[in-house]
């Protein structure tokens, strides 16, 4: 598998980051499929297994001692259904092969994790430093002062960044990381790991990240697919 | 066996058949027995199956209720008269159904008057309208007479106490069956009707049309396969008086603006001319269109009183009461989409104005059919065209239809996600064994050859058995037990799932564009893929600025006076038949000889008079119009000879065209397969834009159209086919719709209805899911054999491969710098589509390569 560097310290393999020793991967939205069914989309299920798949390779090839889960593991706001109950602890154990720790970031969908949590002896913080490099789920600002002062970079989910490429004829969507400024610091945006879908195409939709909304057109896209490919800035694309 | 009938019954031999109060009731009506009835009374009072094709307004109604109102009053009058159904009658439209409830009531209240008595004979309506208080009434004392739709039919026939009232019915009627044979609906309703004859074996069906071809077709749809029918044709009854006519003297050499001026005078002057005017339009927002500049041009002739839209956008209350003032005569001109085409009562109108071609003769006659709604009246209709090719195209279509030559429609044959349905009705019913339930639907003419195989795969669907064991319960619908045969219902939800979501009528999906929080209408997710911010594009008439979207929400501006950047979202149009196309290629062919042969302007232009009933002006445009395509090309394609020209646009975008008129169902098909070959020949994806007249393909390599045409072998075709759907947004969007109808993507769900999350789901997720299990899954098959057979026509696009390889069908090759005359319009309006081939990670690294290379230009 092929790696880029994004910053300092920070890499970027398939659709996780490598800070040090610790691997961030975000948005798994486990449970999106029974969510689905119980509205009557009797579609069948294969996202906890391609999950699974996708998650291990990355993990025997990085061994991370900790893996940090920087928000939206679930897909449902409200309560836990038994399927997702025990997909979301496959899923953790699975990890726990590979790994000491599990740390999950807050996201705007898991309000009541708690439980799943608890039972795996897992640790649930809004937001998680690694030196200077700062990890929130992005749906909110974090604050920059205090003990944040020194940090110099931030990783974000939560937008499920995509871009459509095209020419002439074509189009396609992929998957991408977003690398910019946000308050003179430097921002990345990882892709979701949610398999189902590709994402939001950054070139014309709507940016949910209140980190996000500025100087836009001044992020390098970096495409993910069988490999990770540079595109340049998002301005040069349009 | 089918048999058509020939001769009419005397009035004696009727009148001795009816009771003599109805005989009294008839002749205090009726000066004499319509044609229609003296074909058709006698066959239903003998209890024979029978279809009757005729026209508006010629007694058609009574034709099939004479003989049983007839039979109820005698048996009412003897006492014998049991609290049951004894006839269904079926109509596609709800609004159809309260006019026939009112034709019915009135002659029974009239017949009470004349023998001095109630007869006590009920008739009630039963729609998605009805209120469960009249529900419950019909179960406690059901009518005698039953209306009702195709969708509340499948449900009463699976609800446990009502279809008790079903046993033995005497009669059935399908109205406007026409309308339905052609679609999913008349499929589902061919299955229903075996259930209902499994309940009623001595069950009598009666089916009703306007102007339909082939007819014996229609009649064993009507009846299921192998059993007799009778048929009535008695299309042409009323005289016809048509023609086609330019609001111009010359199509070619005026401004859009001064012919739209022109159209509008004409409309005016043929409005004012006769009493009541009908004007369909093809499409809901030219009828918005239409009714605005009528009253915009002409303030004193036309106002909110005397003139009015009437589409399907409209709500259901301005449309009854257009309706109504229709009837009562109060409105000058109506302006309709399609939505006036069938057969409810809308009062005396004496002239029909179709705006563009109505694309097929059976079409065009079902329209002007509405004037002179007398019988012996003469119907009067008018085609206005707007350019050549619409000229062209009318001018052969009015011909068809003075020489009653009707163009077939298409039956929909083993449509798996429709079968869904009834297996699981069925399975509600009661237990059945398998053997019975293939014997059953192998009686339906729509499933008369569906095989054993693909039987047993719905049946296995139905069961969950494409699901691991353990999640099977979320799944299956039936439970079906292999060593006994037999099947049955499975689950508490089981009754309630299927009277909230049976039905074929696809649930709008897509995305919806909103201006703020207003809703504007629907686009395709393709349609949305290919927009940029700031990209404008026409919808329902009006013209948008596209700012940015959301999931499947898009976010627009109105804009104003401003042309669109990318061509208008045109969701399926009606397409030119094929028998017509066939017909114009005729034609084509015949000019070509005369031109050939060099005959003078005037002899050519006598042909032209002779051949087509045309005036003056169009007589002299036909003629320039193929002079033109001869003296610059020297080519002239037909239904014997297939042209590809090699051109250019302004932009010096090179462009192949073929010019192949064989209507868009064949062109859609045949420009994928061409497009196939080429793209796989160069690796390379290919853009393509298709019209009923042709296509045209472009791409960046060097094409071969003529071996990519001629390697296209008939008996691959299938395969090729399905490999070209592969990637396309017409197949996701047709697969979501089969995957409603087999209830794997439920409306309405353990008390969930519609709901907005559901709705929005990518069809890309769907089909993902359902590759996965098979990529030759029964409902992802449906959704490719609905593509290719009832959306395209690939059984006339292997005919037309067919004539190549005998050598019937010539292929011609020319080079032109700017598009040919025939070629202009084509390459103008072409709807877009692109062949994929390039793989997603090859095409990625291409850009990708592009993107580097830009760079380093950048640095140095």
């Amino acid at each position: 598998m092929n790696r880029i560097s994004l910053a300092i310290n920070v890499t970027a393999i398939d659709l996780a980051l490598l800070v040090r020793d610790t691997l961030i991967i975000s948005d798994i939205h486990i449970g999106y499929e029974d969510a689905l069914q119980s509205r009557g989309v009797l579609i069948p299920i294969f996202q906890l297994q391609d999950t699974i798949k996708r998650l291990e390779t990355i993990l025997k090839e990085t061994k991370p001692k900790i893996v940090v889960i920087n928000g939206d593991l679930k897909h449902e706001f409200g309560r836990i259904s038994s399927q997702e109950w025990r997909d979301t602890l496959k899923l953790l154990d699975m990890i726990l092969q590979y790994t000491e720790k599990i740390i999950i970031v807050k996201g705007n969908h898991d309000p009541i994790l708690g439980p799943i949590a608890r039972k795996r002896g897992i640790e649930i913080v809004k937001e998680y430093k690694i030196n200077n490099v700062l990890i929130a789920h992005g749906d909110a600002e974090p604050a920059l002062d205090k003990e944040n002062k020194d940090v110099k970079v931030i990783i974000i989910g939560h937008e499920h960044p995509a871009i459509i490429i095209q020419d002439k004829v074509r189009r396609e969507r992929f998957k991408c990381f977003l690398v910019g400024k946000y308050k003179r610091r430097m921002l990345i945006a990882q892709p979701s790991f949610f398999l189902l879908t590709e994402g939001s195409d950054v070139l014309k939709e709507k940016l949910l990240s209140p980190l996000l909304q500025r100087d836009l057109g001044n992020f390098d896209v970096y495409v993910v697919e069988d490999k990770i490919y540079p595109f340049g800035k998002i301005k040069n694309l349009r | 066996m089918i048999t058509h009938l020939e001769k009419q019954n005397t009035e004696e031999e009727l009148l001795t058949i009816l009771h003599p109060h109805v005989r009294t009731w008839f002749h205090q009506k009726f000066k004499t027995f319509a044609i229609p009835q003296r074909f058709g009374v006698m066959q239903i009072h003998s209890r024979n199956n029978i279809l009757i094709s005729s026209p508006t307004g010629s007694g058609k109604t009574l034709t099939a209720f004479l003989a049983i109102l007839n039979e109820l009053i005698d048996s009412a009058d003897k006492g014998i008269l049991q609290d049951k159904i004894y006839c269904v009658y079926v109509s596609p439209l709800k609004a159809l159904n309260a006019d026939i409830e009112h034709n019915l009531l009135e002659p029974l209240k009239e017949i009470g008057a004349i023998a001095g008595k109630e007869f006590g004979i009920r008739v009630a309506v039963r729609t998605g309208d009805t209120t469960a208080q009249e529900k419950t009434k019909q179960l406690k004392r059901p009518p005698h007479i039953l209306i009702t739709t195709p969708e509340s039919l499948a449900i009463i026939l699976a609800s446990i106490k009502f279809s008790d009232h079903l046993q033995n019915t005497q009669w059935c009627i399908i109205d406007e069956i026409h309308a339905m044979a052609e679609n999913k609906r008349g499929v589902h309703l061919s299955l229903s009707l075996e259930r209902l004859q499994r309940m009623s074996p001595a069950m009598t069906r009666v089916g009703l049309s306007a102007t339909v071809a082939p007819l014996d077709d229609v009649a064993q749809f009507l009846v299921g396969a192998n059993r007799d029918c009778k048929v009535v044709d008695v299309q042409f009854l009323k005289q016809l008086d048509l023609k086609v006519i330019s609001p111009v003297p010359d199509l070619i050499n005026t401004t859009h603006g001064e012919l739209h001026h022109a159209m509008y005078s004409l409309i005016d002057k043929l409005v004012q001319e006769h009493k009541t005017t009908l004007i369909f339009t093809n499409t809901r927002s030219a009828t918005e269109r239409v009714v605005h500049y009528l009253k915009e041009k002409f303030p004193k002739h036309y106002n909110d009183i005397n003139i009015g839209a009437h589409h399907g956008s409209l709500s259901k209350d301005h449309r009854t009461e257009l309706e109504g003032n229709l009837r009562q005569g109060k409105l000058k001109c109506v302006v309709c989409s399609t939505s006036l085409e069938l057969g409810i009562d809308i009062g005396y109108i004496d002239l029909v104005l179709l705006l563009g071609s109505p694309k097929s003769v059976a079409r065009a006659l079902q329209r002007i059919g509405r004037s002179g709604h007398q019988l012996h009246a003469t119907t009067k209709g008018r085609i206005i065209v707007m350019d050549r090719d619409d000229l062209v195209e009318c001018s052969v279509l009015l011909k068809s239809a003075m020489e009653k030559k009707i163009d077939r429609i298409h039956i929909p044959t083993n449509c798996l996600d429709v079968l869904v349905q009834h297996i699981h009705g069925l399975a509600l019913e009661e237990k059945i064994h398998i053997d019975d339930l293939y014997a059953l639907v192998k009686q339906s003419y729509c499933y008369k050859d569906i095989s054993r195989k693909d039987f047993m795969e719905i049946v296995e669907y139905l069961a969950g058995k494409f699901i691991s064991l353990e999640d099977r319960h979320v799944y299956a619908k039936i439970w079906y037990d292999e060593t006994t045969g037999m099947i049955g219902r499975k689950g508490k939800m089981s009754r309630v799932i299927h009277m909230s979501n049976i039905g074929t009528i696809p649930d709008q999906s897509g995305v919806i564009v909103k201006e703020g929080e207003k809703k504007i209408g629907m686009v395709d997710e393709g349609f949305l893929e290919r927009l940029k911010p700031r990209d404008i594009f026409v919808l329902g008439g009006n013209t948008y600025r596209f700012k940015f979207s959301r999931g499947m929400v898009a976010q627009v501006d109105r804009c104003y006076e401003t042309p669109p950047t990318v061509p208008s979202w045109v969701s399926e149009m009606l397409p030119l038949s094929f028998d017509l196309a066939m017909d114009i290629g005729k034609f084509r062919r015949l000019m070509t000889e005369k031109l050939e042969a060099k005959k003078s302007k005037e002899e050519i232009l006598e042909f032209i008079r002779s051949y087509l009933y045309v005036d003056e002006n169009a007589t002299n445009a036909v003629y320039e119009y193929f002079k033109e395509q001869y003296d610059y090309v020297g080519e002239i394609p037909s239904d014997q000879r297939i042209l590809i020209e090699h051109t250019e646009d302004e932009d010096g975008r090179k462009y192949i065209v073929f010019h192949t008129l064989f209507g868009r169902r064949v062109n859609d098909c045949l420009s994928r397969a061409v497009a196939f070959a080429i793209a796989r020949m160069q690796h390379k994806d290919v853009e393509m834009g298709i019209s009923d007249n042709g296509f045209y393909l472009v791409s960046h390599g060097k094409l071969q159209p003529m071996q990519a045409l001629k390697a296209l072998k008939p008996a691959e075709l299938n395969k090729v086919m399905g490999l070209a759907l592969d990637q396309t947004e017409v197949l996701r969007r047709r697969f979501r719709h089969c995957a409603n109808r087999a209830l794997m993507i439920l409306r309405s769900y353990m008390g969930h209805t519609k709901r907005v999350g559901r709705q929005q789901v990518s069809s890309m997720i769907l089909m993902n899911a359902v590759k996965r299990i098979s990529p030759d899954f029964c409902i992802l098959r449906e959704a490719r054999r609905e593509v290719l057979e009832d959306l395209m026509d690939i059984e006339n696009t292997t005919l037309v491969l067919n004539l190549i390889a005998q050598g019937k069908m010539k292929i011609a090759e020319v080079h032109t710098k700017i598009p040919s005359p025939f070629a202009f319009d084509l390459v103008l309006q072409g709807h877009l589509d692109i062949m994929k081939i390039e793989d997603k990670v090859e095409f990625l690294r291409r850009m990708h390569q592009n993107v580097l290379a830009k760079i380093g230009l950048g640095k140095k």
